[in-house]
């Protein structure tokens, strides 16, 4: 496989009457990191929730590994892409431990003592070993979303995606989240971020992706969009940032 | 500012009268204790004949009727609340079919009395087959069981599909996220949480149950209320047995409390309200303390 890992291709997307999304196009490569910027209402999350089919496409395909998701089992599809939300969306019957482990034994199946141990590592990985045994609730708002990542990472995805995962977070618990994710970077793991945090987006992405009204108006290397955006668009949203 | 200064000059006012409101409420609450207590006691003393109350005969009815009735609960009760179950998911199919059938079965069991509905089963029924061609010889208690398990299949159906329309849209999303279908989501994810935000309207509903029972009586079920209506007409002394159908009630309907509030709590995932009864029994230092 020499293409991208994740391809775009002509994509619209409309709720109802309301287009959000027109004639997207963007790539991902294998160990790639993007980071998915623009205002809000820009369509940035609902590009991440048409990769894995939480919302449908009118036109244009995307395709994962050379597949097209819209032709594949969308059960099927959704094993290969790790998604983590702004909410987290733990399961709160479920402790940590189980959280992780309930997909790899009921949609893989796994051995439920193979998935738990599987999933004691995952848990060890994003700095939670000692809380496995505990249930979302009487954890921090940043331990929940590190277990969320362990939980997406279970299922051993080929690509993640991150819909503005520290948006929910006090301020004083944004860092041990980018930590793991930086952690995911460093191990190649190939990543789709939606993230308002710019200090973060400069330094872990490869690539930065502009959107506006739901359009791809500028797509750069990391370095250079930091130093002067080539766009109009580009420069309008960084110095409202300053 | 303004009002800051202005609640600050009521603030004493306010609480004065908080006082007094608590004061007034105690004193009612009281008065109505001893008005009630006192009635009671009255009848307990007047009315009710102690060597009828304990003989063996009224004894030996009275638990013939109460063995009956909780038959009758048990078993209506766990086919209503499976019943209840297959309602709500059916209320929330993504078949119109499904779902509408669903919603036309609560309609017409919550819209008519259950009285009717238990005519319906015990008298209309046999009268499908030709004069005694009815299968069931003894249809009194089999068509009671059916009835309740009907009528009380759509409060709990409701019941479900409030729970499951009360668990954040996210929990389907990161379970369907994970690769889970549909089923597998409402069943691993969706559903556990449901039943715990519906038990305690399931509880209510249980609670309702056992009391409709006490309908039975008007289609020859040999129940408690049939019990008390023939001691009555007999004896011509309506406290004596009056006490005994009290208590036999209250002991079904505060079991049942009991073990909804033992199901609540067993399923209390790390709640704030656990980890303050947790807080609160290392505060005081105390081991043996009921849970919150």
């Amino acid at each position: 496989m020499t293409g991208p890992l994740v391809a775009f291709d002509g994509v619209d997307k409309s709720f109802g009457d309301t287009q959000v999304l027109y004639d997207v196009d963007l790539s991902v490569d294998e160990r790639e990191v993007v980071v998915v910027i623009g205002p809000s209402g820009s369509g940035k999350s609902t590009l991440l929730r048409c990769t894995n089919r939480l919302e449908e496409i009118q036109a244009g395909d995307i395709r994962l590994d050379g597949r097209s998701v819209i032709e594949t089992d969308v059960n099927e599809i959704r094993q290969q892409i790790g998604m983590v939300f702004q909410s987290f969306n733990l399961f709160p019957h479920k402790t940590a431990l189980e959280n992780v482990a309930l997909a790899p034994e009921k949609v893989k199946g796994r051995p439920e003592a193979e998935a738990k141990e599987a999933a004691a590592e995952l848990l060890d990985r994003v700095g939670l070993a000692d809380q496995g045994e505990s249930y979302p609730n009487a954890l921090s708002g940043g331990q929940q979303q590190r277990v969320a990542i362990a939980r997406a990472l279970a299922m051993e995805p080929k690509v993640m995606l991150f819909d503005e995962v520290t948006s929910a977070l006090d301020p004083e618990l944004v860092g041990e989240v980018l930590d793991v994710i930086e952690g995911l970077a460093a191990d190649g793991m190939t990543m789709v971020l939606v993230t308002h945090e710019m200090g973060f987006a400069r330094e872990v992405g490869d690539r930065i992706v502009l959107m506006a009204d739901g359009r791809v108006v500028e797509r750069t290397e990391t370095a250079s969009f930091f130093e002067g955006p080539g766009t109009e668009r580009g420069r309008e949203f960084l110095s409202r940032l300053l | 500012m303004a009002t800051q200064t202005g609640s600050e000059s009521n603030s004493g006012g306010v609480l004065m009268r908080d006082q007094l409101v608590k004061r007034v409420g105690e004193a009612t609450a009281a008065g109505f204790v001893l008005v009630i207590g006192g009635l009671l006691g009255w009848i307990l003393w007047t009315q009710v004949d102690y060597g009828l109350l304990s003989s063996p005969l009224i004894a030996r009815r009275f638990a013939v009727a109460f063995s009956l009735v909780l038959r009758i609960v048990v078993i209506s009760s766990l086919m209503s609340v499976t019943l209840g179950v297959l309602v709500g998911l059916g209320r929330i199919s993504t078949s119109n079919v499904t779902g509408r059938i669903a919603k036309g079965y609560v309609e017409f069991f919550r819209g008519t009395p259950l009285l009717f509905q238990l005519f319906v089963i015990y008298y209309g029924v046999p009268r499908l087959w030709a004069t005694g061609q009815f299968p069931v010889s003894d249809w009194a208690v089999p068509a009671a069981v059916v009835g309740l398990t009907l009528n009380h299949g759509a409060y709990v159906g409701e019941a479900i599909r409030g729970g499951i329309d009360a668990v954040p849209g996210g929990q389907m999303e990161a379970a369907r996220s994970l690769g889970m279908s549909r089923v597998m989501a409402l069943r691993e994810v969706v559903l556990p949480q449901a039943w715990r935000n519906a038990l305690a309207a399931i509880g209510n509903d249980q609670i309702i149950l056992v009391k409709d029972t006490s309908l039975l009586t008007l289609i020859a079920v040999p129940e408690i209320m049939d019990v008390f209506r023939n001691i009555n007409s007999n004896q011509l002394d309506p406290w004596t047995p009056l006490v005994w159908v009290c208590v036999l009630y209250l002991a079904i309907t505060m079991s049942i409390s009991q073990l909804v509030n033992g199901l609540e709590r067993r399923s209390d995932w790390g709640s704030d309200s656990r980890m303050f009864g947790r807080l609160s029994r290392l505060g005081s230092g105390d081991d043996g303390g009921e849970e919150a």
